[in-house]
Order: C-alpha cells, then sequence, then structure tokens
C-alpha cells in the first residue's frame, strides 16, 4: 500500500514513518506538511492511504478531505482534540492518538481494505478527468457530524440550490457542489440524471411506474419517489433494454 | 430599588384585574339583592375610581419608604400602619366625594361620623386585602430571585475554577510534546533530554499555582521560556521566539500561569494557524506607574474574539478578582501582521 503522510510537524512525521518501518506493506511514498500540499500530492501521486493530522495552519484535516474528489483510505492522527474525538465517535473512523501506540497502529493498519484491484483502475483512468467508480469513497461533512461514503452506498443526489443533498442510509447530509458538475464526475452506467433536481443510482431502484406525459416514477429502495421527465424517459428506456 | 424590577405592565395589570373582579363581585351582589340602580352604579365606580388613585399613592409610598427591604417584622408593622392610614383616607375621601355627589344613602349630616367609620372600616378591609396581594407577590418574587442568583453564583464559582484548572496546561500541547520527544530519542537525544526537563517543569508549576496568588515575573518567565522551547522543538523553523524584558520588572508579582496562558493562545490561535508560521515576543516594561507585559504573535484577529475563549475571560477575571478595576487587559492589531494582547499592573499597588 502507497502511503502519504499528512502533518504540519516534521517530528510527528519522522515519528511516523519510523513506526511505519516495522510494516513493510505499508509504502510511505511522500509527506505534506499543509492541506494545500495534501491535496496537491494526492491528487498526483494517488496514494491508496493517508495519514491525516487534523490540526493544521490554514485547513484542518476534515476541510482537506471534503476538497477531495475521492479519497482514498484514511487513518486519522491527532494528539488530542475534543471536536475531532467527537466526531471519531460519532461514525466510528479509524483514528490514532499521538503518540501513537505500535499496537494500534498495527490494528488500525490491518483493519484496511486491501486496495481492491486499484492498480488496474489506474492504468486505464485518465488522471485529469477521472470518473469516479462506484467503489470510489467521497468525504462528506456536516456540521458537526462527518462520513465516509462509497458511491455505491448513495442511492440519489437532490439539486438545493448551489449544494446538492446526498442520500444515503438514513442521512441527508449536503455538500457543496453542483449537479452539473457531479455529473460529469459519476459513471453514467451507475447514475442517471432523471431530471432538473435529481440524479439516481440505478441499483438503488425498487420500483417503476409509467407516468403523466409519457414520463415514469422511480421509487427508490429508501422509499424516495422521482419523477424522469419525458426526454429523459427516452434515454432510460434506451439504457434500461440494452 | 432592586425587586421592584417588574415591568410597570404587570402592577397595571394586576391593578386592573383586582379592582375589576371588585366591581364584578359588586354588581353580582347587588343584582342579587335587587339594589341595583344608578345611585349604587354610581357609588360603587366611585368607590373604584377612588381606591385605584389611593393605592396607587399607597405603593409609591411603599417604595418611597423602601418598607419592601426591610426585615418581615418591621414590613407587617409598616403594612398595618400604612393600611390604617389609607383607609383612614380612603374612607374620608369617599364620605365627602359622596356628599358632593349627593350620593349618600341618608341625607342626616348628623350621621356623618358614622359613616365615616363605616366607610374607613370597609376601605381599610379591601386595602388590607390589596396590601396582602402585593406583599405576598413581592415576597415570591424575593425569594425566587434569591435563589436564582444563589444558582447563578455556583455556576459561576464552578465555571471560574475549572477554567482556571484548564488554562493552565491544554492536553493538545502535552501530548504533541510527548510526540515530538519520541522522535527527538533517536534523532537528537541531548533535545530529547532537555525537552523531558522543560515539560515537567511545566507540569510542575502547573500543579503548583493554584496555590499562590502571585508570583514574580522572574519565576512566571522560566515557565514561559520552557513552554516556548518545547513550542519550538514542535514548530522548529516555524516558530520565532523573542524576549524584551526590562530587568527592572523581573521582582514584579504577577499572578501565575498568566503570562503562560498568553503565551499559549499566542501559539494556539496565531503561529498554528500560519503555513509560514511567525515570531511571538514577549514585552515586559514599565510605563507610566504601570507593568506593562505583552504577548505579539504573527497573525490577524478574527472578529469573534471578545471573550469567546477560556483564554481572555480567565485572565479578565483572576485580574479583577486580584486588583479590581485598575488593572488592563487587551488584545488588538498591533501591526497589519501583529496581534498583540497585553495586561496593565499598576505598579504602585504591587510595589508595596
Amino acid at each position: 500500500m502507497r502511503a502519504i503522510i499528512i502533518d504540519d510537524e516534521r517530528l510527528a512525521r519522522a515519528e511516523l514513518k519510523k513506526l511505519l518501518q516495522d510494516f513493510p506493506e505499508v509504502e510511505v511514498i511522500d509527506e505534506a506538511a499543509n492541506a494545500e500540499e495534501g491535496i496537491a500530492k494526492i491528487e498526483s501521486q494517488h496514494p491508496d492511504l493517508i495519514f491525516l493530522d487534523i490540526q493544521m495552519p490554514g485547513k484542518t484535516g476534515f476541510d482537506m478531505l471534503s476538497e477531495l474528489e475521492r479519497t482514498p483510505q484514511v487513518i486519522f492522527t491527532t494528539a488530542y482534540d475534543e471536536f475531532a474525538l467527537k466526531a471519531f465517535e460519532v461514525n466510528a473512523l479509524d483514528y490514532l492518538l499521538k503518540p501513537v501506540e505500535p499496537k494500534r497502529l498495527a490494528d488500525a493498519i490491518q483493519k484496511l481494505q486491501p486496495g481492491e484491484s486499484r492498480e488496474i483502475k489506474h492504468e486505464t483512468e485518465n488522471v485529469n478527468n477521472s470518473i469516479l467508480h462506484e467503489n470510489d469513497q467521497v468525504f462528506v461533512k456536516d456540521g458537526e457530524r462527518c462520513w465516509f461514503v462509497k458511491l455505491g452506498d448513495i442511492r440519489l443526489f437532490e439539486s438545493v440550490g448551489n449544494y446538492a443533498k446526498v442520500f444515503f442510509g438514513t442521512n441527508k447530509p449536503l455538500i457543496l457542489k453542483s449537479l452539473n458538475a457531479l455529473e460529469e464526475r459519476l459513471d453514467e452506467k451507475f447514475f442517471f440524471r432523471a431530471n432538473r433536481k435529481h440524479i439516481v443510482n440505478l441499483r438503488m431502484i425498487e420500483k417503476i411506474e409509467p407516468y403523466f406525459n409519457g414520463g415514469l416514477l422511480l421509487e427508490l429502495k429508501g422509499g424516495e419517489k422521482i419523477e424522469v421527465s419525458r426526454r429523459q424517459t427516452v434515454k432510460f428506456k434506451e439504457m434500461m433494454s440494452l | 430599588m432592586p425587586f421592584m424590577r417588574f415591568g410597570n405592565s404587570r402592577y397595571w395589570l394586576f391593578q386592573v384585574v383586582g379592582w375589576g373582579l371588585f366591581a364584578l363581585i359588586f354588581l353580582f351582589v347587588g343584582f342579587v339583592f335587587d339594589k341595583l340602580d344608578t345611585n349604587y352604579y354610581y357609588r360603587l365606580f366611585l368607590f373604584i375610581g377612588l381606591g385605584l388613585l389611593l393605592t396607587h399613592f399607597m405603593r409609591w409610598v411603599i417604595r418611597r419608604a423602601n418598607v419592601l427591604i426591610k426585615p418581615i417584622q418591621e414590613q407587617i408593622v409598616n403594612l398595618v400602619i400604612i393600611t390604617f392610614i389609607f383607609g383612614l383616607l380612603l374612607g374620608i375621601s369617599e364620605t365627602y366625594s359622596q356628599d358632593i355627589f349627593n350620593l349618600s344613602l341618608t341625607n342626616a349630616k348628623e350621621l356623618i361620623f358614622k359613616r365615616l367609620l363605616d366607610n374607613s372600616f370597609h376601605s381599610f378591609v379591601y386595602l388590607f386585602m390589596w396590601n396582602c396581594i402585593y406583599f405576598i407577590y413581592h415576597y415570591i418574587e424575593k425569594s425566587r430571585r434569591q435563589q436564582l442568583d444563589a444558582l447563578k453564583l455556583e455556576a459561576l464559582i464552578k465555571e471560574l475554577e475549572l477554567k482556571t484548572i484548564k488554562a493552565h496546561i491544554n492536553p493538545h500541547f502535552i501530548f504533541n510534546s510527548l510526540n515530538s520527544i519520541r522522535a527527538l530519542v533517536d534523532e537528537n537525544p541531548e533535545r530529547a533530554r532537555k525537552a523531558i526537563t522543560e515539560l515537567s517543569n511545566i507540569l510542575r508549576s502547573s500543579m503548583q499555582a493554584e496555590k499562590s496568588e502571585t508570583v514574580t515575573l522572574e519565576k512566571e518567565l522560566y515557565i514561559v521560556k520552557d513552554y516556548l522551547a518545547l513550542e519550538n522543538m514542535r514548530f522548529e523553523d516555524r516558530l520565532r521566539i523573542e524576549y524584551k524584558v526590562d530587568e527592572e520588572t523581573l521582582n514584579q508579582p504577577v499572578p501565575p500561569m498568566m503570562l503562560q496562558t498568553l503565551v499559549e493562545n499566542a501559539i494556539k490561535h496565531g503561529i498554528s494557524r500560519q503555513i509560514n508560521g511567525g515570531v511571538v515576543r514577549v514585552i515586559s516594561e514599565f510605563k507610566n506607574n504601570f507593568h506593562e507585559l505583552a504577548v505579539q504573535n504573527t497573525g490577524r484577529l478574527n472578529g469573534k474574539v471578545n471573550g469567546e475563549g477560556f483564554g481572555i475571560s480567565s485572565t479578565n477575571d483572576r485580574l479583577s478578582l486580584l486588583y479590581g478595576n485598575k488593572a488592563k487587559f487587551e488584545i488588538r492589531q498591533a501591526t497589519p501582521t501583529l496581534v498583540e494582547a497585553k495586561v496593565s499592573i499598576p505598579s504602585e499597588t504591587i510595589l508595596r
């Protein structure tokens, strides 16, 4: 696994690197001292894993994650931060407290899912205009709560002004992204623009019913009912009849 | 008069409702005994008008004489006396105005003395009821307020205690320092040893700080220097430290851990947010009979500084506890890139 360490303190990075020497499966390919540097390095080197400090100058680790198009696997590191700890407790994200106990580090690394066929994906991908796949995860932050969500688990994106509401599980937080920008990034094999305001996950459709004016009404697994506009209905039928 | 603060509107509400009920009862009584005639109405509303006027005047007297803050026995005596005097006043004014408006039931002038006595007696009874309501209302209001004040005070004390303890050493700092020290054990064992000494000095003094009211600046500076040395180990070239300390001020007593709190905030809100770091400058000097202690750091003040962090409020609390309003504390944007937190303590008071 290729990893990047992001922490504003050189000694903290050095210490973590030293601890990671005992884990041959983790290869530290680079380091970053702040969020900006972190984003640049993640987007150019596509690590499988990042070790991320929460409190950094400029942007926090959380801010950094919500700016990433797709997040690699993340292990948070923090010395002591009540706010961050609360966020972790709510969402059971994995985190390490500095100074890091080697045993905890081993557990955290063990828990990571092996980077599933990422290598292959990288070859076929155009780096600049990468399409997000259903196994890619995004980091969603809504006030104090935050989540890592696999795209495949998202049922629906709904446009709310400049924001998009993301429906997954029982949550529907807002993210600062327009529906059009999202549509460009999403894999159209799985995500379908039903109308001006909604993008649905095709795998999450439970029922399809005819609707007025030759449109369709989709019922999703969460119970949401989404109308497919007439123009999109033609496209939808084409896709489904394959 | 602190517990008369209730809005006048509530007083008038009580007046209107009270006298309104009074009118209703007498209209009802008049109806039942079939005594309702114009004369009855006029006398009733004359009495209510006079009653309103006199009770309002009575309230003014009660407030003027500060009856409500006297001990309870005295209050009761006052209540009886005031009720008696005003009962008499109301009785007399009722009798005479009945005569003026020709509303008296009997025309016999000889009976005036008996009528005065009658009228004064029932006036006394009604005013006594009025006063009972008035005093009981204030009694309840007062004890409720006292309870509330006691609770607030308790909460404030707890908060203060908590803040002073918390303000001393920030756990984030301790764990970050330990982490850096662990990294230094291999990289620079000499510096690691020194860092452990510095950290234990700080921990020790933070535990002792609560015991004394003031310490000399010299002692406080030892801690601050250790603290900044540790932060320098963490931030490395992102942190530059400068001292501008007048030797003469070293013997000045200062509240323990106060300068330390200011320096900690300069790091927390200033340096740790700057990608390229900056400077922390500690200044101590005499200026116009004041001992001025200032901490400057690179950074910009954001709008929400006032009293938000516990550093500011706890510093303010400690200064006002020790020096009343003679000491001053301010945070300002000293230059476009420098934030300054400054404490001015009167040097006369403390040179004693």
